[in-house]
């Protein structure tokens, strides 16, 4: 351990540019066992280890560095797989950047470990080797239902399981996975790799119940009757708008939408045609990762040009910077500085341009971040077939839960108190319904705990 | 269990000692002038009273003065009859001798007369007037014929019985009640002994010997009865396992049978030791008991201070069967000792195994023998001497008065060995486990089951595998790491923790040395037996039956043999070894099953005869947890002590508590007879056979985890000093943290409680609840089922870390930002941390707020800062200078660490204003000494007290090893105890030391804080320090086994209370400055150490955190990704980012932070806030309310801060203040050199350490031209003749001169030489050239142990030394034209060394592990051989030696006696002085 002096990070190999936008592939070739137990090997081992405290899940990443640095695989799997329920999920999507390698000890100029392509490598060889996260098998009488297959679902139903809980998911959808399957492409994210996970919960007895929305195909009271507590993961999924003028032009579509009809089509799916943006300009109008999603989507479907408008600059977008070069790399264009005004439409209501207005960036605020302020008489226009806008998701508040005395706060998140039990005695929430739009590690972590509580109150 | 406020008054002492006899036992006055002679020339090595005249205690143990006696009897009338004794009494209340006297007529004994001793009070001082007995001797006869003997036996019966009529009558007190001794002491210096005992001065009083004793005690409240000698042993030295060896003579009591009294006698007699006295005392009583039932003088003397057999190969078989039969009964009273006894016929002086005590003698040609701590007590002319020698360590010279016959130790051992067949003994009955063994380490496992829910419930943690066993899986080692300990006590957790965690091992500092158990563990041994304790009066082959095991840490299938002794269905059992394994498991309250089950082992052992006890924790399961092993075996050993079963059994625990080193030694230290640790064995097996990384077989790594656990105990004893593991077992020897009153008296009360807390049924709750977690995992935990462990590295969730991320994130805020906003934060996250610390259990109480304005400026209160010690080499220049000159321009202090400083740094604002002074000595010269505003002795280290370190060759630098006078790559080993700071008067010598050298230095002593520590602190105050610092045993370290940083000292809260309180009690607070270190962090913390005694405050890991440190700990492992605590040259330069302005910012805000609660609670200025403890206040808190702080708030009269400038000796060292001015024109003028001739006396110390740094100061360490200034000695110079000595100085002395000669020379000469030469003369004392970096030491005589110990420079050649010569030695080249002690080169890593073999038995003497001998005369040896002969001519013409001179002579034939010793990797010899080789 600790070879930081000889052993500079090297990130995973990423495919030749022009290889990877022909095809929605993963981007990124996996760590050999020399290249991940080298890297692995550069850890310093800290005592005070900034990169689990930063985790949300608190993983024990200096743990299994040792052990993949040993070659340990099957106690790195198993370590991995303890606190975090999937991952080989975060591996791939967690902005590592921001989290565990952005504190990482190193990350001050000898270059952070490489964790989260280790956390992939762990979990991917393992399951390679034929490891598996050990399940007991439904050892309780009990029974909890979880709305929403989404990553916090998916986890309160792992910890569930390995209580020896029965668990029955309700998923509106074809497919389980929530965001993990629609939300995230698939060069970012594997769907066979969510096809896996779910697998291996429901050879744990994990029951699935997919196209069926609670409060519409089931009612909640049903759900209540059969189950000693239920767990509300259903997302955050309604697009914030921009409140511009046009923006409800034909063309003008929301990220999710556009994300979800691609990968229906890679699914070979049905998918509305619409969609198809070969030879089109796209506009794609916010900075996270959800934009970074939709340009790069829009890439490898043949628009034309690909251009991303956000406000501030590189160094302030919200996502992580890796998908941000990728997105670069991938030929995307970039306007930064640019607040949109208005969306411009022709004479048929359809959006044509984007009228946009420079920025600048000031004094810092109280959260750090800079201060941006519009400058008058800039504005600009940037053409546009179609548009997409990535601007963030509120949750939707489904009717079942005014009906039972669930409530919600002002924009919407559920409200719970510090068991993550809501304002009705045995219904528990978490994720992004909570929280509102944020990470899958929080929405996992937001499971784990909530499904704590859960079984505390069941098994005590 | 000793009470808080005895620990305030308590005291420890050292001293110098002696005794002079007529070989042929005539009787004379001028012996007892002799006597009181030597003893007024060991003045300085006691201490005095703040009166000026109360000393700590003289006196003299004569022969009975008969003539004199018989006429001051008759004067009275009184016609004495032949046979007569003469009690010597000390009493408040003259009717108290009416019970001596109805006693002694009870006991068949008749007082004929009291005597009022005449004495003069215009000798004593005001105390000592105060306290002033009635002095009485009462003369006793036989009231019916009796035997000289029983007339004896019957004296010490009455004597006993009579002080256990008066032992609430403190002042009572019987210094000698014998036929042939008589007692002569009290708290009278020796220049007044004579004066105040008038009886001595009478021509008349002719004794033929006396032991003389002069006492240095720590504290200031001397007591008439605590002066020595005592009845029959004069002590000089500390027994560190005297709380032991008290539980032992106990034991040992309930199966005494003795020939002298009759059972109901000995009942009368008991206990052997008398309550509430000094260790020394507790030595004599029970020396004294085994004399007067009969034991042979000289057994007995052995019984009590064995020579080190168990690893002494060498030793003669015939002998070492003398003490392993002993050992059966005997355990070593272990610690630095030089022991006088006698018995009225028989004198001795035996010295401890490892030699830690100078005793010195001179046999005169009219026979008399001259014993003492130096040379020149008594002024013997050259020609009158007959032989002058000194003992070596665990020898032992006698004088038998009857036959005038003078016994060395050669003669004593050969009697010793053929007084019995104790070899045929031992062959036919002792039991060797080992030999039983067919597979040492099997990988049988006993927990394949419940492995995991076992290591949940015994707190064995992912975090305990990987960072504790798996260390000594691999390595055969404990773990190291590095910075300190910033978790709560356990007691404070609200975590799962190990019960041993509650315990903080003790360590020795100052008056007594820790051990080097790696180069010094010769002398160490963990041999231990098994069996019954039998009569220790008789001697008989029974007594040979025990089963023995080489180590107290058993494996399993030693345990299976040991077991199938004492089966009685196995073939192998034998009746003495019966045992029973007795359950630990219970389901519901711990004290009720705690009592019954040592109710049932005490039944069993009276009525079934078992004899081996285990008790086991094997039946833990889901259903039942387990009584904490340390509870069972604690109150077992008091209860069976309780019913006088003690000695029948062994108690052996199998435990799963047991997972290093600090929680196997908590048992034994509590009664254990071994440990066999399960599940740290199964934990071991489990990882083998699971994981991938290691190489190793099972056995292999049971082996290696075996070796740990040993060498970790090695390591526990030797940091208190004690040396086999026999003198360790029972002996308490820790600090017991939080636990309740009753718990402590019930299982642990031998030790200190600080903080009494937790009960019974506190702990019995914190144990369920870890049972239930055991068994309980919530769905977590199916996966990795282990606890993933925070205790020695941060996770969240887990253990509370000081220091954890959030607390270093936002001090880097600070420096990166200067802004108060980032200041407030950390100060909002250490407020808000909850009941972590002692401090924060302490509220202030609501007082008067003053404006801010009225605070004195932040400028004063800088000046109360420090950095901590950290020394270039720890950590890297860039660090070091940055924090030296952020401490300058603030106006605080930096410390510069043990490892020198380049001399550029001086007179600059770059110098570090403290220099520190370590047991290692490197750099430090008296230039380096010369550019301080304060010298630190470092004596204890917080991270790691009573332990040394070891700076690895490759991480020594050109510029390191530069600065530490030494060659780069050469490995650097800092010893764990000074080796001039054996006892208090040592270190009172290093102090004077240090203060010629520098005049204008503050000395502080730096300690770290343990119960006891207020005593040390008063004796460091009474020898002369200015400063003293109580370090929390928190403190970092660049590198410590992971068991001293987490269990040894106690939180600096503690200490520094006891510190300050103790200095008050003593009336010494005034007279030194106290200062505090530990984890403080902001304004709050510098507040509550003020209101708590301490002055100043040193900050280390905060500034370390400041320049960049990110807690990494690694700091041993040169890879620091700060560039902090590395060399590297590439992390030093690319990523340090420290500057010093970001220390400024800090220590601006914290003044600031510390004057804006200086005006909430009304101060003006620190200098009032200090020591107001009556501010602080128990927080209202439920949890707060189980522990009793009043100990930490206890406030104590007196003044509170120092109110002198400097703490001045007594002695002025007025002989070389002269000197100096009659060598200042030299100075001045370096081109007039000068030679002066003078006489100088042992009374004179350190001498050229005044004019070294003078010359030093004008010059430094280049000194003058060699020669400049010629000094001409005769007669016996004192202790440190040529300290610190400096080129352009040499000293000539005719004569002799005593220990540390040329301690920290840097250059200049010393020729030691007299008419008497050659190896059978000593010509010096102990530990000469200790640290030295240069110059040159001739003596044509022999010198004591430990010579050029640490040595790194100087040019040695001596014609004989004692044990442990060369040790740790990095350079420099030594010439031994003589014998050598054993364990020579031991840790020796740079330097050579020639040594004349005549005996051709030197190369059994050389401790292998680093060094090689080899021989010169031949072709390779060629180089060496010439420069030999070269410095055989330069030493004949110095010193004039007859030996050297006929070994040139004989050059050819000689060389074939020459050794040429050196370190096994240094591959070119270093043999050109003039390059700096």
């Amino acid at each position: 351990m600790r070879n930081f002096l000889n052993t500079g990070r090297l990130d995973p190999t990423k495919r030749l540019v022009v290889d990877r936008t022909k095809d929605f592939k993963e981007i990124y070739e996996p760590f050999d066992k020399e290249g991940a137990a080298s890297q692995s090997d550069r850890c310093i081992q800290c005592g005070d280890p900034f990169c689990l405290n930063k985790c949300p899940l608190h993983n024990y990443v200096p743990q299994w560095l040792k052990a993949v640095a040993e070659k340990d695989l099957e106690f790195a799997f198993n370590l991995s797989n303890e606190p975090s329920p999937f991952p080989e999920v975060m591996g791939r999507v967690c902005p590592h950047d921001r989290l565990c390698e952005g504190d990482c000890t190193l990350n001050d100029g000898h270059g952070a470990i490489t964790i989260g392509s280790i956390e992939t490598f762990i979990n991917e060889e393992g399951f390679k080797a034929g490891l598996t996260p050990k399940f007991p098998g439904i050892t309780t009488d009990k029974k909890v239902a979880i709305i929403g297959s989404g990553p916090a679902g998916l986890s309160a139903a792992t910890y569930l399981l390995r209580a020896g809980i029965a668990v029955t998911v309700y998923e509106r959808a074809d497919r389980a996975g929530g965001l993990l399957t629609y939300g995230i492409p698939n060069f970012k994210l594997d769907k066979k790799v969510i096809e896996r996970r779910v697998k291996i919960l429901k050879d744990a007895g994990m029951e699935l119940v997919l196209n069926v929305e609670v409060g519409k195909d089931i009612s909640f009271d049903e759900i209540t009757n059969t189950h000693d507590a239920i767990f509300i993961g259903v997302g955050a999924t309604k697009a914030k708008g921009a409140r511009l003028n046009g923006e409800s032009a034909d063309n003008v579509y929301m990220s999710m939408e556009y994300l979800t009809a691609i990968q229906r089509k890679n699914f070979a799916l049905s998918y509305d045609k619409k969609f198809d943006f070969k030879d089109q300009d796209v506009v794609v109008i916010g900075g996270g990762d959800t934009a970074m999603d939709c340009v790069r989507t829009a890439k490898r479907e043949g628009a034309k040009s690909v251009t991303c408008l956000y406000r501030r600059d590189a160094h302030n977008m919200p996502g992580s910077v890796k998908e941000y070069k990728n997105a670069v790399e991938e030929g995307v264009d970039f306007t930064f500085y640019a607040s949109p005004k208005e969306i411009i439409l022709d004479e048929n209501g359809k959006a044509v341009s984007v009228e946009m207005i420079k920025t600048v960036l000031g004094a810092k605020d109280e959260s750090g971040r800079q201060r941006m302020e519009e400058v008058n008489g800039s504005e600009f226009k940037a053409k546009a077939d179609v548009v997409i806008m990535a601007l963030g998701f509120d949750p939707e508040v489904p009717s079942f839960f005014a009906e039972n005395g669930i409530e919600t706060n002002a924009w919407g998140g559920v409200v719970v108190n510090d068991d993550y039990e809501t304002t009705t005695a045995g219904i528990y929430a978490g994720g992004d319904c909570y929280r509102g739009a944020d990470l899958v590690v929080t929405a996992a972590l937001d499971g784990r705990e909530a499904a704590r509580k859960i079984i505390k109150s069941l098994l005590k | 269990m000793m009470e808080h406020h005895d620990l305030l008054r308590s005291f420890k002492d050292n001293c110098g000692f002696g005794l002079v006899a007529n070989i042929k036992n005539r009787a004379s006055h001028k012996t007892l002038e002799d006597a009181i002679t030597a003893l007024e020339r060991m003045m300085h090595r006691g201490a005095v009273a703040a009166d000026g005249k109360t000393g700590d205690g003289s006196g003299l143990l004569l022969s009975m003065p008969t003539e004199f006696m018989l006429q001051a009897a008759k004067d009275a009338g009184i016609e004495l009859p032949n046979q007569f004794a003469i009690a010597s009494v000390f009493t408040p209340d003259l009717k108290h001798l009416d019970v001596l006297e109805a006693v002694c007529a009870n006991n068949d004994l008749k007082v004929l007369y009291r005597r009022d001793v005449p004495i003069d009070t215009e000798a004593l001082g005001e105390q000592a007037l105060a306290s002033l007995p009635h002095m009485v001797q009462v003369f006793i006869a036989a009231d019916s014929i009796m035997a000289d003997k029983r007339f004896d036996a019957l004296l010490y019966l009455s004597r006993k019985e009579t002080e256990h009529k008066l032992v609430e009558e403190r002042g009572f007190y019987i210094a000698s009640m014998s036929t042939k001794v008589l007692s002569y002491k009290g708290l009278v210096m020796p220049t007044h002994i004579k004066e105040f005992y008038t009886d001595l001065a009478d021509p008349l009083f002719k004794i033929s010997f006396s032991l003389f004793h002069q006492r240095f005690s720590t504290n200031t409240l001397p007591e008439w009865r605590l002066a020595q000698p005592f009845r029959a042993v004069a002590h000089n030295g500390e027994i560190n396992s005297v709380e032991a060896n008290r539980f032992n003579v106990e034991v040992k009591s309930e199966s005494i049978k003795s020939d002298v009294f009759t059972d109901e006698e000995i009942a009368r007699i008991l206990p052997i030791l008398q309550p509430g006295s000094s260790d020394s005392a507790s030595g004599d009583n029970f020396f004294e008991f085994l004399i007067v039932n009969g034991m042979d003088f000289f057994k007995a003397a052995r019984a009590v201070i064995p020579a080190p057999w168990q690893n002494a190969p060498h030793m003669d078989p015939e002998l070492r069967a003398f003490y392993e039969y002993h050992s059966t009964v005997f355990e070593a009273w272990d610690g630095p000792a030089a022991f006088s006894l006698t018995d009225g016929r028989y004198i001795g002086c035996v010295l401890d195994r490892n030699g830690l005590r100078p005793s010195k003698y001179i046999i005169t040609h009219d026979d008399n023998l001259l014993i003492a701590s130096e040379y020149g007590v008594v002024d013997i002319p050259d020609e009158q001497i007959k032989e002058r020698g000194r003992l070596q360590s665990g020898e032992m010279i006698g004088l038998d008065l009857k036959f005038g016959k003078v016994l060395k130790d050669e003669e004593i051992n050969n009697y010793l060995k053929s007084t019995n067949p104790y070899m045929k003994w031992l062959n036919e009955r002792m039991v060797y486990l080992q030999e039983h063994v067919e597979n040492p380490y099997a990988s049988s496992c006993d927990y394949s089951e419940d492995l995991i829910n076992r290591q949940r419930f015994y707190n064995v943690t992912h975090e305990v595998i990987e960072q504790v066993i798996e260390p000594m899986i691999t390595d055969g080692k404990e773990a190291v790491g590095s910075m300190g300990d910033d978790t709560p006590l356990a007691a404070f957790s609200q975590k799962q923790r190990s019960f041993s965690d509650y315990f903080k091992q003790k360590f020795a500092q100052v008056t007594n040395p820790p051990i080097d158990p790696i180069r010094e563990k010769v002398v160490m041994s963990l041999n231990t037996g098994f069996g019954e304790i039998h009569n220790m009066l008789d001697e008989i082959p029974s007594h040979a039956h025990r089963l023995k095991a080489i180590s107290p840490m058993i494996t399993k299938e030693k345990l299976d043999i040991l077991l199938s002794y004492g089966d009685v269905n196995s073939p192998r059992y034998e009746e003495f070894y019966k045992n029973e394994t007795f359950s630990t498991a219970y389901t519901s309250d711990l004290k009720a099953s705690l009592e019954t089950l040592v109710a049932q082992i005490i039944k069993q052992v009276k009525e079934d005869g078992v004899r081996i006890v285990v008790l086991s924790d094997a039946d833990f399961s889901k259903t039942h947890r387990t009584i904490p092993m340390l509870i069972a075996v604690g109150r077992l050993n008091r209860e069976l002590l309780k019913a006088k079963v003690r000695h029948l059994v062994s108690i052996i625990a199998q435990t799963c508590e047991v997972v290093d080193s600090h929680s196997g030694a908590t048992l034994l230290a509590y009664g254990a007879s071994a440990v066999y640790p399960s599940l740290l064995f199964a934990t071991a097996i489990d990882r083998i056979n699971s994981a991938k990384q290691f190489d190793l077989s099972c056995a292999e790594a049971l082996r290696n985890v075996h070796a740990a656990l040993n060498l970790g105990l090695l390591k526990i004893m030797s940091k208190m000093g004690i040396a086999t593991i026999a003198s360790y077992r029972n002996s308490g020897l820790l600090d017991v943290m939080g636990l309740s009153r009753e718990i402590v008296e019930e299982c642990f009360s031998d030790s200190h409680l600080m903080i009494p807390g937790l009960g019974y049924a506190d702990i019995d709750e914190r144990l369920e609840k870890a049972h239930n977690s055991a068994f309980d995992d919530q769905g977590f935990g199916t996966i990795f089922p282990l606890q993933i462990g925070g205790f020695y590295k941060f996770y969240n969730g887990q253990e509370y870390h000081d220091f954890g991320p959030d607390t270093i994130h936002a001090i880097h805020a600070i420096s990166q930002s200067g802004s108060e906003k980032d200041y407030a934060k950390l100060r909002e996250i250490v407020s808000n941390r909850g009941l972590k610390f002692i401090r924060d259990f302490f509220d202030f109480k609501e007082t008067k707020a003053i404006d801010i304005s009225e605070v004195e400026p932040k400028e004063k209160i800088f000046k109360r800062f420090a950095s901590a010690a950290m020394s270039l080499g720890s950590i890297s220049p860039e660090a070091h200078e940055a924090i030296a000159v952020a401490m300058n321009t603030i106006g605080g202090q930096s410390n510069s660490g043990e490892g020198g400083e380049d001399v550029s740094r001086f007179n600059t604002n770059r110098v570090s204003k403290i220099k520190q002074v370590a047991s290692g000595r490197f750099g430090v010269t008296a230039a380096y000494l010369r550019s301080a505003e304060e010298i630190q002795i470092k004596v204890a280290q917080g991270a790691k007290p009573g332990e040394g370190g070891q700076l690895p060759g490759h991480k020594v630098t050109g510029l390191i090893a530069r600065l530490r006078h030494t060659v780069a790559g050469v490995t650097l080993i800092s010893p764990p105890p000074h080796h001039d700071i054996y006892s208090i008067e040592d270190l009172s010598q290093l102090i004077f030391d240090l203060k010629q050298v520098n005049p204008k230095a503050k000395i502080a002593v730096k300690l770290v804080s343990t119960s006891g520590v207020g005593t040390i602190a008063a004796g460091v105050a009474k020898a002369y320090a200015d400063k003293i610092i109580i370090s929390g045993g928190d403190g970092g370290t660049g590198a410590a086994p992971l068991t001293s940083i987490k269990f040894a000292g106690n939180p600096w809260e503690l200490g520094l209370s006891e510190a300050h309180n103790a200095l008050k009690a003593n009336s010494l607070r005034g007279q030194v400055h106290l200062q505090t270190d530990g984890g403080l962090k902001t304004g709050l913390d510098v507040v509550k150490a003020a209101l708590l005694g301490a002055e100043s405050y040193a900050f280390g890991t905060g500034v370390l955190s400041i320049v960049g440190c990110k807690m990494l700990r690694i700091c041993h492992l040169n890879k620091c990704s700060v560039g902090i605590a590395t060399q590297n040259e590439r992390l030093r330069d690319e990523h340090f980012k420290g500057d010093v302005q970001q220390i400024i910012n800090y220590f601006t805000f914290l003044a600031e932070d510390v004057r804006s609660i200086m005006a909430t609670l009304g101060f003006k200025t620190i200098e009032e806030m200090v020591g107001r403890s009556d501010l602080l206040k128990v927080v209202d808190d439920a949890f707060a309310q189980k522990f009793d702080f009043s100990s930490v708030l206890h406030l104590e009269e007196g003044v509170n801060t120092c109110q002198m400038p400097f703490n001045e000796p007594y002695d002025d060292n007025k002989y070389e203040k002269d000197i100096l001015e009659e060598v200042r024109g030299a100075i001045k003028h370096p081109d007039q050199p000068i030679r002066i001739d003078k006489e100088i006396k042992n009374v004179h110390r350190s001498f050229g350490a005044r004019i070294s740094g003078e010359i030093a100061q004008y010059y430094g360490d280049e000194g003058l031209k060699e020669n400049t200034i010629r000094i001409n000695l005769t007669g016996v110079a004192g202790q440190a003749l040529g300290a610190f000595l400096i080129k352009g100085i040499s000293i000539r002395l005719n004569g002799v001169a005593n220990d540390y000669i040329g301690k920290g020379m840097s250059g200049g000469k010393i020729v030691i030489n007299s008419t008497l030469q050659g190896e059978e003369f000593s010509a010096g004392g102990n530990t000469c050239l200790y640290g030295a970096t240069g110059g040159k030491l001739y003596i044509s005589g022999s010198v004591g142990e430990r010579f050029a110990v640490r040595n790194s420079g100087a040019l040695a050649i001596v014609e004989g030394t004692g044990d442990n010569a060369c040790e740790y030695m990095t350079g420099g080249i030594v010439a031994i034209l003589g014998s050598t002690g054993g364990n020579f080169g031991a840790g020796m890593t740079g330097g050579i060394a020639f040594v004349y073999d005549e005996k051709h038995d030197f190369i059994e003497n050389v401790n292998r592990e680093l060094v090689e001998a080899i021989r010169i005369d031949t072709d390779d040896g060629d180089e060496a051989r010439h420069y030999l002969k070269r410095l055989l001519k330069e030493y004949v013409s110095e010193s004039g030696s007859e030996k050297a001179q006929s070994i040139l002579d004989n050059f050819r034939v000689e060389l074939r006696n020459f050794w040429l010793v050196r370190p096994k990797n240094l591959k070119k010899l270093p043999l050109n002085q003039e390059k700096g080789d």
